[in-house]
């Protein structure tokens, strides 16, 4: 953990388990701020920032999956957890989809919700401190280029690309390891942490979304190759 | 249950198949008519085209063929014989219309029956579903809340200062949930009309008093003036202890409003309107858009921004009680922030719409 404290906005209608979360992530260290609202949330967050948002997916007015699509489509990537009181794994997967970094069914246990807070926090330091330097913060390969602090990138045909979170998370591990073999499971457990999505199936489709933003020829990768039964191994040169 | 449903469904098939095959069958019927009748037409007139030849060659044809008639040296069929022929025809085709269509309406009332007896257990299924879904969820909250609490205090041993914030947020989620779980209890039973109601005159003024007596304590608690002017001869027909849930979950619900407003006000005032008598429960709570103003009754419904641990059962209770009291409830804001009025209508007891207007103005003001 950094220095300062990180700030953590709890979003949830219900006041006692508000004040319940609020408490022990102060205990751990936090600095919380809360919003009993969806609405309330995104005016506190156009004027401040903060490290990790604890975002309730029943709100009065409009629901947290709404929420959260509406920060990302303004563009910010902060990172989200949602609690919630569907649990099963189509509820998870939306949530996931309208741009959630973990998903946590209510009731929940307060070790697993701490651990958690952590594991995104320690994946964001992670992120931000590998894409800190000018070096590190841009990646150059085949005519394409990727600012990961910008979450931007202008591809080899000179379009410009909106890179999600997570795609640029995925791009910044296997640039980490260009030229190395990196497993599905590597991949999970580097961005996403643990079992919140149901198969190493969801990273293919990542590296689908890279493949179809940065390869001249999608069918014949040169960047981002398959390994059959291993995982994926990137290449800055591109294949010959 | 999935049995049934596999019946139900073989049922339907089966009876459709009949259908059809009941169609096909008289169409077929119809064809096989139709080309009997025109075969008969042929063969008779050849028949009677081989009598002229006959005829023609000079025999003698009544011996040979019955059924042709010879007159002036043209062998012709004898009138009856096509009539006949006809009369069958039609005779047929009308059997199969009055049949057909018979069995035909009959198979289709069978199909009907049964598809609507299939979308009414859907329904109803759809329903008990999204009930559960919604119990469920309206359980997980405290629940959660309770585990967070009890888990907050095994893993951080607070002192007893510390703790007693908690354990009061945990008999608060204790007590929701009973609240709840009586709640579902009544609009279940409420929906499915085994509430008994014996209407019988009653004093509104009283009524409310005893409601405001037990919710006085917590009103001052959270700096909440309740103002009551009820004139006593007003009197209202309906079952004592739906008056009092009624008149109950409304107040709690003002309380609620107010209290997420910080304090204020509630008033009570009632007054007769030719024969019916009507409650406004008046608060300078937070109020709500008047768009949700309908919305508020309906099972489930949380205002927006509402800070209460409403069930969202409350007013729909109300709503159902006023119903099957020939009652009505409705409810009225300026706005959010802009406090609200609920208004309770009940048929006036008789004596009531008999009282002169003088009378009633006295009684209010003592």
């Amino acid at each position: 953990m950094s220095a300062a404290a990180p700030q953590v906005l709890v979003v949830e209608d219900d006041p006692h388990l508000a004040a319940g979360v609020a408490e022990n992530l102060r205990a751990e260290g936090y600095q919380v701020s809360m919003a009993p609202d969806g609405e309330l949330a995104l005016t506190w967050l156009a004027q401040n920032g903060c490290a990790l948002i604890i975002l309730d997916v029943m709100l009065p007015g409009a629901d947290g999956l709404s929420v959260c699509r509406a920060l990302r489509a303004r563009g910010d990537t902060t990172p989200v957890l949602f609690l919630t009181a569907r649990g099963d794994p189509a509820d998870r997967v939306r949530g996931l989809e309208a741009g959630g970094d973990d998903y946590l069914a209510k009731p929940f246990h307060l070790q697993e919700f701490l651990l958690r807070v952590r594991a995104i926090l320690r994946r964001w330091d992670w992120y931000r401190s590998a894409s800190a330097t000018s070096a590190t913060a841009v990646l150059r390969f085949g005519g394409n280029e990727v600012d990961f602090r910008a979450f931007r990138a202008r591809a080899w045909n000179g379009e410009a690309q909106e890179l999600t979170e997570k795609e640029a998370m995925i791009l910044k591990v296997l640039a980490e390891h260009a030229g190395q073999i990196v497993s599905r499971e590597d991949l999970l457990e580097r961005v996403w942490g643990y079992d919140v999505f149901p198969s190493t199936r969801t990273v293919d489709n990542f590296i689908l979304r890279l493949r179809k933003r940065f390869e001249r020829d999608q069918a014949n990768p040169r960047h981002f190759l398959t390994v059959w039964g291993v995982g994926y191994r990137f290449l800055v040169e591109g294949e010959p | 249950m999935k049995a049934t449903r596999v019946f139900q469904l073989t049922a339907l098939a089966l009876v459709v198949v009949s259908a059809v095959q009941v169609g096909w069958w008289l169409f077929d019927q119809h064809v096989y008519t139709v080309e009997k009748v025109a075969a008969a037409r042929t063969a008779y007139a050849e028949q009677a085209a081989a009598a002229q030849a006959l005829l023609d060659s000079g025999a003698t044809p009544q011996q040979l063929l019955p059924g042709i008639v010879v007159a002036g040296g043209k062998a012709t069929l004898a009138p009856e014989l096509t009539a006949a022929l006809t009369t069958e025809e039609q005779r047929r085709s009308r059997q199969y219309a009055w049949e057909g269509s018979f069995f035909l309406l009959a198979l289709a009332a069978c199909i009907a029956v049964i598809a609507r007896a299939l979308r009414a257990e859907a329904h109803v299924r759809e329903q008990q579903d999204s009930f559960l879904a919604l119990v469920s969820h309206q359980f997980k909250t405290p629940l959660a809340s309770l585990q967070l609490s009890l888990e907050t205090m095994a893993l951080r041993a607070p002192s007893p200062e510390a703790a007693r914030p908690l354990i009061e947020r945990m008999l608060a989620d204790l007590a929701r949930m009973e609240q709840m779980v009586t709640q579902i209890l009544e609009s279940a039973r409420l929906e499915r009309g085994r509430v008994d109601l014996k209407p019988e005159p009653l004093q509104l003024a009283g009524a409310v008093q005893r409601v405001l007596a037990q919710l006085e304590e917590r009103a001052q608690s959270e700096r909440i003036t309740i103002t009551s002017d009820i004139a006593p001869a007003l009197t209202v027909v309906s079952d004592p202890l739906a008056l009092d849930v009624v008149v109950r979950n409304v107040l709690e619900n003002a309380l609620a409003a107010v209290k997420s407003a910080g304090g204020g006000h509630i008033t009570l005032c009632a007054r007769a309107t030719g024969r019916e008598v009507e409650l406004q429960v008046a608060d300078s709570g937070v109020g709500f858009a008047a768009a949700e103003g309908a919305r508020l009754f309906h099972k489930f419904s949380r205002l927006r921004g509402s800070t209460h641990y409403g069930t969202g059962l409350g007013l729909y209770i109300v709503r159902r009680l006023m119903e099957m009291a020939d009652g009505r409830v409705s409810a009225r804001s300026d706005g959010p922030g802009k406090g609200a009025s609920v208004h309770l209508t009940w048929p006036a007891a008789a004596e009531v719409s008999a009282l002169p207007p003088a009378a009633s103005a006295e009684s209010r003001r003592a």
